[in-house]
């Protein structure tokens, strides 16, 4: 699941695509409540990074709605990635 | 927003403990059933999975959640729930929404007739209408989670089911397209009432019953294509079908599934999607209880929402 992770990660190219739909990012605050923030947070953790308290509030906070993987050009499974780094814990 | 961590500890705590996400009696999954007098093995059957029947116990969680978010008391809300919890008192923390539950019983007693009107007999598991694991699955809970399918797998084989009519789209999902996934063996079938209703041409014999607005949930229209046939039966039962501004595959999530871990940006969201609703007029039609709960949580009496399952039944 961590090399799956990484890999679907890797594909996001940053282009934002994702954000107009996602529901959480106004009221959410920053990036980090959004698809393109979430993605790189996952990232992050399954290449050795540390949750903060924030960067555990964006993985949860999603809606796992799937609006985002409507629009991604790069076919990421976004709420596959989310959910994922939640069972690799959080 | 809630520490997730603190959520997702009092989830397990409830799930070891009594099988269910949150302290509510066992008995409240099937007890809206027992007046209907079911066949209690056999195929079809009925699987509510318990989303429908925990509504009212979420709408009340939800409440004191939002509550201790404003008052920052998270921790001190957990530790006592958890204190009660382990003295097996956690009943006393949660009282369900009476009015919500009452509602839901009509809803699940509606659905159960439309079936028999369809011709379709079903059968009921009653204590074995377990929980199906949903918000397990959601939070991450990969191992409690399979652990809680199997189970359910075990009990509705042993009940004679081969069909499966699930009630709402978070059920019908995890049992048709995540089950598979985490039980070896898994040859259930799995079909949403809405399915099943389409398939054998439903009608209700009206005209003319007014202008609904539909709200599609997140699950039913991205994962599961259930999109068309909501809009057949409702046209089939005399209401002209009016379309938000988002809806099918591109439709706008009501909140819901994050209102125990972020209570004020679910609101947010809520308020968002109800007023792209009341754009149109006529009655909001929901099809999954988050999304009924949620967006009622945010409406006041100038709108209406209502269940399809009641729409339909007239």
């Amino acid at each position: 699941m961590r090399a799956w992770v990484e890999a679907e990660a890797e594909k996001c190219v940053y282009c934002g695509f994702c954000e107009p739909l996602c529901p959480t990012l106004y009221p959410g605050g920053h990036r980090g409540y959004g698809p393109r923030g979430r993605v790189n947070i996952a990232f992050n953790i399954v290449r050795g990074g540390k949750h903060t308290g924030e960067t555990l509030k964006s993985i949860y906070s999603c809606l796992l709605c799937g609006a985002c993987n409507l629009v991604c050009p790069a076919k990421i499974d976004i709420v596959g990635v989310i959910r994922a780094s939640r069972a690799l814990g959080g | 927003m809630l520490d997730p961590l603190q959520i997702i500890r009092l989830v397990e705590d409830n799930m070891r403990a009594h099988g269910l996400p949150f302290p509510a009696p066992r008995e409240s999954l099937y007890s809206w059933a027992k007046p209907l007098n079911l066949p209690e093995k056999g195929s079809p059957m009925i699987y509510t999975g318990g989303l429908y029947q925990l509504t009212p116990y979420i709408v009340s969680v939800v409440e004191s959640l939002s509550k201790t978010e404003d008052l920052r008391l998270t921790s001190m809300a957990f530790r006592a729930s958890r204190l009660l919890s382990a003295l097996g008192l956690s009943g006393l923390v949660v009282r369900p929404k009476a009015d919500v539950a009452s509602y839901i019983e009509r809803v699940l007693r509606s659905i159960v007739e439309l079936l028999r009107e369809a011709g379709v007999k079903v059968a009921y598991a009653y204590e074995d209408d377990m929980y199906s694991g949903v918000i397990l699955y959601d939070l991450g809970l990969d191992s409690l989670f399979k652990e809680n399918a199997v189970k359910v797998y075990r009990a509705l084989k042993s009940r004679g089911a081969e069909v499966i009519i699930t009630v709402d789209p978070h059920t019908t999902h995890i049992m048709r397209s995540v089950y598979p996934k985490y039980v070896e063996g898994y040859d259930l079938k799995v079909k949403s009432y809405l399915e099943v209703l389409a398939e054998t041409g439903f009608k209700v014999e009206r005209r003319d019953r007014g202008d609904i607005v539909i709200h599609d949930p997140c699950l039913y229209a991205r994962f599961e294509s259930i999109i068309e046939q909501p809009r057949t039966l409702l046209g089939n039962a005399g209401f002209k079908v009016l379309e938000p501004r988002r809806s099918g595959r591109m439709t706008y999530c009501c909140g819901g599934p994050i209102e125990g871990l972020a209570p004020k940006i679910a609101k947010t969201i809520a308020k968002t999607r109800l007023s792209e609703l009341a754009e149109k007029p006529g009655v909001i039609v929901t099809m999954c209880p988050i999304c009924y709960a949620n967006l009622k949580a945010v409406s006041d009496e100038k709108v209406e929402i209502e269940d399809i399952a009641l729409l339909l039944r007239g």
